[in-house]
């Protein structure tokens, strides 16, 4: 901690701390000095010079943003010097920003219809802007109350609005240049899509060239908008509604578990997402999905009843009938023949009560959560460091100085993910990306291996190997925290590194290079995931991984590490608690004695005995492994987005279907009851995101017994079947249980949770706040587990003490030489899938219309022997063929593709437009991954 | 497009000598090489810089000095810096205007000359001083001047009207 030194204000005198500056520690006390261009979590400005202020004995008016604090200072913020120098700076902002209503006081009576007896045109009246009402830069005109009329003369600027973007709609005209979007983008987002543009008293927020911001190289996540103190940012939809109340709650989109501020209207329509700048987790940020991706909140959903298919088509009926007549169906289905499978947005507690269902009433381990599709994510992690999740948190990632991402495309996939990786790299933090597909991320990258698909494993123990050789392991660290690494030196000198370059198409040069980067950084973090790698080749890749991370020491403590990035909201959670197949509650192995017997004295029961099946086993089967009748809740994406490209299909050779989801899908087509569920933003529970941290979606107690929870359908469908131990009356009950039967959750608890709730500003709604600081004066930290005990207030870094079992285990996988082909006779080479925000030296049209479209010839980048194989040249037209669907491409020709990959990278600005496009319920749970696919080549 | 654009930017850009290169620097070094920053530059620089496009166009749209389409044949400025202005520039200004007849400075529509006003070009000595294609030349009549300019206007090669 600090030295903690004072200051007074006005008189009023407050703590703080050294290094901040003087806005900073006023804020933080709840104090109030106008300001526009300051913004928390961004360096100050000192742009607007709004927040001017005196300090006895000193000279002038220094900008209390970038004033730093001093022991004793004495700051004056309210004289009549200051208060006219502040004046006399708004008059010059409002003479560029419409001001008719700005000094009015009739402001606040003035309606849509009236009549203005002053005559300010309508294109000029706060009523006709989106931000009204909520406008900080109305509040901070009001607060410095400035007179009627301005000496200056107004300056429409008449400037052509920007509404053809997706999400984004853009109002120059009412830009005041504070330059706070600016910033985000480039400081905090590091994409730098938006910048200023001319000088002086034309300079305005714009685009490279006046372009769109889908050629600009935006990511669409939003950021400039919630920190836009007038109305120039404003999202496309429900662009004019004016909140009424503001909920917490968690985004449902992906594991990175955001805390967002909802919006919503009088009538209860959600209107927009908040990031919420509090939060430990997201800090202010938010991605595509979160921000745009709730518009599934006001869809009005038919399912308000439970349905019984009765000759074919379905019925209402009551909760009663319908539990009922699923209990009594269900009897006959006991054992194996029945499977639950889960949504990766259930709550911990739902997939606790799901998972209890599945083994104590229906006496089976086939429980499972759809976006589980590759286990094999944490299995080795587990095995080799004794817990399955991410060692680290997600913003030690900041400080980290050299990150090394493997085969995962966070920017789409866990956006938020992506932030603290980016600050490092513009921080002098190296990055490291293995993977043949081009991600945004491989554009910052130091060192970006493309191995040949199906050679990754191969390519990991090249670089272990070249750690060894070149003694860049930290022995001594080995010695005292590892168990004997003989085994591993023994594999991997069986390595043959010419056989590896040959295999894997990258240089030993870059291998090389990637390995010291790694090695020599002070601290190294491993941010992984599996896409498109082979089953077989899984396992051997994250242990590889955690054996990096091993023989370079970057375990165990701050800012180094190993992130798994899963795919589900919760799927964390559902490994927490034992919702899936091969875990029991506490994430314990299901053959596990101990803990079986543990679980069996709590539910009083015979746990099963066969081990049970995964949703992928099930679905990708097509006699469903022996499964006749199953319970499926939500609207199981991963149905759609490739996980079982066949779920559908298979659901119809069920006996038995039941399926709890909030709107129609395929699956509630083919079901034989549909019951009712309850949307995220409407129940209590808790999520466990990707860094372990167990957060409380809402933070409102509310009613399990009638609610439209799986929790409560389950519960009751028990109870019918004639189990007692279902009987729950909230979340927090439910929550009591697996504490009492996980050991990592031991200390978790719902009063606890919300002892770790914390007041960060003492912020009024009466106050001109930036959105993201009214909304949150609490920092909602959750808990991190393990949460050992009731004292414990959880770990943000694991193995800091010791391993789970005194020393890190190795795991050696065999690196054997691998079949670079494709094993398919017809399709011989790989269609590697790519997207970036910006490509240059392309040509791309944009096609201006009610929405924005880019057009452009696809380029399939191909190696030049390959090229000369197939006797194509560059330019030439040629067609990539595969099973699902051929793609007409113009050929050219890169060294830097691996032989047998055709890589053919779009836009992402593409795939926004898509999305805002797209008539889905809910578009952003099904944004299709890039997919690496069999394909072949062929002259047009 | 000019032939060789992207080559001729490369090199510009590769080529600078000075020990410090920055976008600005640059976008000078292509401004010299090609008159006028065009969109390919734009690209070039920021993969050079590693910084986006729209950093590198705040640094070109910041300065007055860069163009952004191909200049014309040939350049006339005329310095209206305080020397000159004693000296009679406003009337040089109408002077060149009326003889490639523009009403402000900018291109004329055939293409064949930029007129730009210049806060000095260095040549108080000789005041008032334009300089046609960044040859001095001080001490002009307005009469001497429309001369210049519309013997320049007219030793420029004719243009096909609707391409470049």
């Amino acid at each position: 901690m600090a030295d903690e030194i004072t200051i007074s204000i006005d008189g009023v005198e407050i703590k703080t701390e050294p290094g901040k500056m003087v806005l900073e520690a006023a804020i933080e006390a709840g104090l109030y000095i106008p300001y526009l261009c300051y913004h928390s979590g961004m360096k100050p400005f000192a742009a607007c010079r709004m927040c001017v202020v005196s300090v006895e004995g000193g000279r002038g008016l220094p900008a209390a943003c970038t004033l730093p604090v001093q022991d004793g200072m004495q700051v004056r913020s309210e004289t009549d010097e200051i208060n006219e120098t502040r004046r006399g700076v708004m008059q010059m902002l409002i003479a560029d920003h419409p001001n008719g209503c700005l000094t009015c006081h009739r402001i606040d009576i003035c309606g849509p219809s009236d009549v203005c007896l002053r005559h300010v045109s309508v294109n000029d009246r706060c009523i006709t802007c989106p931000k009204n009402e909520r406008c900080e830069f109305k509040d901070t005109v009001r607060y410095l109350g400035m007179e009627l009329e301005s000496p200056l003369e107004y300056n429409y600027r008449d400037i052509p609005l920007e509404v053809s973007d997706p999400f984004y709609d853009r109002d120059m005209n009412l830009c005041i240049t504070c330059g706070r979007c600016v910033r985000v983008c480039d400081e905090v987002r590091g994409d730098a899509a938006i910048g200023f543009i001319q000088r002086s008293g034309r300079a305005l927020v714009g685009t490279s060239q006046g372009t769109s911001l889908l050629e600009s190289g935006c990511e669409f996540c939003g950021a400039c908008i919630d920190v836009c103190p007038v109305g120039a940012l404003v999202e496309k939809d429900h662009k004019w509604e004016k909140p009424r109340t503001i909920q917490k709650s968690i985004c449902p989109h992906c594991p990175v578990g955001c805390q967002l501020d909802l919006e919503f209207n009088g009538e209860g329509k959600f209107i927009r997402a908040v990031a919420d700048i509090n939060s430990p987790v997201n800090k202010g940020q938010a991605c595509y999905k979160g921000k745009f991706g709730l518009e599934f909140l006001n869809k009005v959903t038919p399912i308000k009843q439970p349905l019984i298919r009765r000759d074919g088509l379905l019925e209402e009926s009551s909760w009663e009938e319908a539990t009922e007549f699923i209990s009594s169906k269900l009897k006959n289905y006991n054992g194996d023949e029945f499977s639950i499978l889960t949504s990766p947005n259930s709550t911990n507690e739902e997939l606790y009560v799901a998972q209890k269902f599945g083994r104590l009433v229906m006496k089976t381990n086939n429980v499972d959560q759809t976006s589980n599709i590759t286990p094999e994510l944490t299995v080795g992690l587990e095995r080799a460091l004794g817990y399955g999740a991410a060692t680290n948190s997600i913003w030690e990632l900041e400080n980290s100085k050299c990150v090394l991402v493997f085969n995962t495309n966070v920017t789409e996939n866990q956006n938020v993910v992506a932030v603290p990786i980016k600050k490092a790299i513009r921080q002098g933090a190296k990055l490291i990306v293995i993977d043949t597909r081009e991600v945004e991320l491989t554009r910052r990258a130091d060192s970006w291996l493309r191995p040949s698909p199906g050679t990754e494993l191969l390519l990991l123990g090249g670089i272990l190997k070249l750690l060894v050789q070149s003694s860049l392991h930290d022995v001594e660290w080995i010695s005292e925290n590892c168990e004997d690494p003989d085994t591993l030196y023994y594999v991997l000198d069986s390595i043959d590194l010419d056989e590896v370059v040959a295999e894997t198409q990258v240089s030993l040069d870059d291998m090389g290079k990637a390995a010291e980067l790694f090695a020599t950084a002070s601290s190294g973090s491993i941010v992984y995931g599996l896409d498109n790698l082979r089953p077989d080749l899984q396992r051997g890749c994250v242990v590889s991984l955690v054996n990096i991370a091993l023989l370079t020491s970057n375990v165990g403590k701050p800012n180094s590490g190993l992130y798994p990035m899963r795919i589900g909201t919760n799927e964390q959670g559902a490994w927490d608690v034992g919702c899936v197949p091969y875990r029991l509650p506490g994430g314990r192995h299901w053959a596990d004695e101990d803990a079986k017997n543990e679980i069996e004295s709590a539910w009083d029961c015979v746990l099963p005995l066969n081990r049970g099946k995964q949703a992928t086993e099930i679905l990708s089967d097509g006699d469903l492994s022996g499964v006749k009748s199953m319970f499926l809740i939500g609207d199981s994406p991963n149905f759609t987005n490739g996980g079982f490209a066949l779920g559908y299909d298979n659901l119809e050779g069920l006996e038995f279907l039941v399926v709890q989801d909030s709107f129609m899908s395929p699956a509630t087509a083919v079901a034989d009851v549909v019951l009712p569920r309850t949307l995220f933003s409407r129940k209590d529970g808790t999520y466990t995101n990707l860094e372990r941290r167990i957060q409380r979606l809402g933070q409102t107690d509310r009613d399990l017994k009638g609610s439209d929870t799986e929790a409560n359908a389950l519960s009751l469908i028990a109870e019918k079947m004639g189990y007692g131990n279902f009987s729950y009356q909230n979340a927090s009950e439910i929550m009591d249980e697996i504490a009492s039967v996980s050991p990592i959750y031991s200390g978790v608890s719902y009063s606890k949770l919300a002892q770790q709730t914390f007041t960060v500003f003492r912020s009024g709604m009466d106050n001109p706040k930036p959105t993201q600081l009214l909304y949150s004066s609490k920092e909602h930290r959750g808990l991190q587990w393990p949460v050992s005990d009731q004292e414990s207030l959880g770990t943000s870094v694991l193995y800091q003490e010791s391993f789970k079992t005194n020393n890190a285990a190795w795991v050696t996988p065999e690196y054997n030489q691998e079949s670079k082909s494709t094993n398919d006779a017809e399709y011989s080479s790989w269609l590697v899938p790519g997207r970036v925000l910006l490509q240059s030296g392309r040509d791309t049209k944009l096609v201006s219309g009610r929405l924005n479209h880019l057009e452009r010839d696809e380029l399939a980048q191909i190696h030049p022997l390959m090229a000369k194989e197939a006797n194509i040249s560059q330019g030439e037209k040629i067609i990539v063929e595969t099973s699902q669907g051929n793609l007409p491409a113009i050929a050219d020709i890169d060294e830097s593709v691996p032989v047998g990959s055709i890589s053919v990278t779009t836009l992402f600005g593409q795939l926004a437009v898509e999305l805002q496009e797209s008539e889905d319920i809910d578009p952003m749970s099904k944004v299709v991954g890039l997919n690496i696919l069999p394909a072949r080549l062929v002259k047009n | 497009m000019i032939d060789g654009l992207k080559e001729r930017i490369a090199n510009a850009v590769q080529n600078q000598s000075q020990p410090t290169v920055t976008i600005l620097s640059s976008l000078l070094a292509v401004e010299d090489e090609l008159g006028y920053i065009p969109k390919e530059a734009i690209e070039q620089v920021s993969d050079l810089m590693s910084a986006t496009v729209n950093d590198v166009w705040a640094v070109a749209s910041f300065y007055p000095n860069f163009r952004f389409d191909p200049p014309c044949d040939h350049q006339i400025e005329i310095c209206w810096g305080p020397s000159c202005h004693i000296k009679g520039a406003m009337g040089l200004i109408e002077a060149v205007l009326d003889g490639v007849n523009l009403t402000e400075e900018g291109d004329t529509p055939d293409g064949k000359v930029t007129v730009r006003y210049n806060t000095c070009l260095g040549a108080c000595a000789q005041a008032p001083v334009i300089s046609i294609d960044h040859n001095l030349i001080g001490g002009l009549s307005p009469l001497q001047a429309k001369q210049r300019s519309v013997e320049t206007m007219e030793s420029a090669t004719t243009h096909d009207m609707d391409g470049s």
